[in-house]
């Protein structure tokens, strides 16, 4: 069996698992719930089983790989990773019809799979060329589906109902997965999975130490996707908003 | 352990620690940060103070985090308001609320977060690496997005962006942004749950006894 279809039969045994637990413990102290959020029971559980996968198995291994890997070959294998995925990044530039932007993406795609030596050297970084960061979730939103429920993927981790559609189409286009497809080797995905989580290392404390680590992690993912799909130029929080609600007895209805 | 060794040994760091806090303060004054600057002016030279002193004395601080966060005190606190932080981050919890209390839990929070961030700072290795940009966007006479860049290890840019207000007399930041996260967003919701759920004073005694850093979701479980 190919390894992405084992995965997704994997997510959808686990999400069927945690849909009959989160029906079971219907009717908790919640209060109302979060706008973004309306799955959190849901999402809640979800979160507990990546935790667990991960504290188990996941982290330890990233740490180990971390620790036993030579610090350029840990760069040179991430900037393979990031290669083979960047073509969902030129594919979704193309889709949104930034043509300029496209240019480039495919520039700097073309540079390092050749001078790069297949993309283990970052060579577009070092010659100045911006690194673009678009994928489907991104893409359908800039074609008007804005708003989207906060939905944890099993595995996945942090994701919208929208973006987590927009993993589907990415099997097509995503390098690593055409390669594992084709070859029938599975090292590009370890190489990715290990990648991604020796990158989340660092933010490790950050989440342990947060009052609760499943908003944290949902208040900051939230932010920083929309921080994404507008390209930087998202807005302020509502201050005024924050601040009216410790002012005024009515601000708020709750 | 006699009692003795113990009281020798309390002394002698009591006052290895103040002669450290002095040397510290001495070096305050020979940089002159315009604490009244504008806003763009003010982060810049509040950055470039800040990594010209952990070029200067890294390898003490790699050794003690204690003066580290002293010296993160002495030139980047007057650049915050963290009271007013903190009403943000309170909302409608703040309602009713003395300014003492207020006060009290700005300033724990802030502990907490030099606690956990300050060494943090030490993995940047030069100040060329934070560029401040020139102001864009929408500011207004009373509130001004700072903008800067970070380069890291790998060649990226991290984009971290400083919310400033006009105060009585002068600018000071209230929220920072990382790439797009609000720290003032991020904790008026996860306080908002807990203190929901336990009230502002035991949430208030939790965070200063450093209580709320522990992983909350495993002992649920």
């Amino acid at each position: 069996m190919h390894v992405p279809v084992l995965l997704k039969k994997l997510t959808l045994i686990v999400v069927t698992a945690i849909m009959l637990s989160a029906c079971a413990s219907q009717g908790g102290t919640h209060n109302e719930p979060h706008p973004d959020d309306p799955w959190e029971g849901f999402n809640r559980g979800v979160w507990a089983f990546n935790r667990g996968l991960d504290k188990a198995i996941v982290k330890p291994i990233a740490q180990g790989y971390h620790y036993v890997t030579p610090n350029f070959i840990e760069q040179g294998i991430s900037n393979f990773v990031d290669n083979l995925l960047y073509t969902v990044t030129v594919a979704n530039l193309l889709l949104q019809g930034r043509f300029d932007d496209f240019g480039t993406a495919l520039g700097r795609l073309v540079l390092n799979s050749t001078f790069g030596l297949g993309g283990f050297v970052d060579v577009a970084t070092v010659e100045g060329i911006t690194r673009h960061d678009e994928d489907f979730g991104q893409t359908f939103a800039v074609w008007g589906w804005k708003d989207s429920p906060y939905l944890m993927l099993p595995f996945l981790g942090p994701s919208t109902l929208r973006d987590g559609i927009g993993r589907i189409p990415e099997i097509w286009i995503d390098g690593g997965d055409i390669v594992v497809r084709k070859t029938d080797r599975i090292e590009p995905l370890i190489a990715t999975i290990l990648d991604a989580r020796v990158s989340l290392l660092p933010r490790d404390d950050e989440i342990d130490e947060a009052v609760d680590s499943y908003l944290f992690v949902r208040d900051a993912w939230l932010q920083n996707r929309r921080f994404k799909i507008s390209n930087g130029n998202n807005d302020l929080p509502d201050y005024e908003f924050f601040l009216d609600e410790g002012e005024s007895p009515d601000a708020t209805q709750d | 352990m006699s009692i003795d060794t113990n009281i020798e040994r309390f002394r002698r760091s009591m006052l290895i620690s103040l002669l450290l806090i002095s040397a510290v303060c001495g070096n305050a004054h020979a940089a002159d940060i315009n604490y009244q600057a504008e806003p763009v002016e003010l982060v810049r030279q509040v950055s470039e103070e800040l990594f010209e002193r952990i070029d200067s004395h890294r390898a003490v601080y790699e050794q003690d985090q204690q003066q580290l966060e002293q010296m993160i005190r002495e030139v980047f606190l007057p650049l915050l308001n963290e009271r007013f932080s903190a009403r943000l981050i309170l909302g409608k919890h703040s309602r009713g609320l003395s300014d003492t209390q207020i006060n009290d839990f700005a300033d724990a929070l802030m502990n907490q977060l030099l606690g956990s961030y300050a060494s943090g700072l030490l993995e940047f290795e030069s100040r060329d690496q934070v560029q401040v940009l020139p102001l864009r966007g929408d500011n207004s006479e009373r509130m001004t997005r700072v903008q800067t860049r970070i380069t890291l290890d790998s060649g990226e840019k991290a984009p971290v962006d400083y919310v400033l207000r006009k105060f009585d007399d002068r600018w000071q930041a209230f929220d920072v942004i990382v790439e797009g996260i609000s720290y003032v967003a991020t904790y008026r919701n996860q306080f908002n749950e807990e203190i929901s759920a336990d009230g502002f004073d035991q949430v208030l005694q939790r965070l200063q006894k450093g209580e709320l850093q522990l992983e909350k979701a495993n002992d649920d479980d």
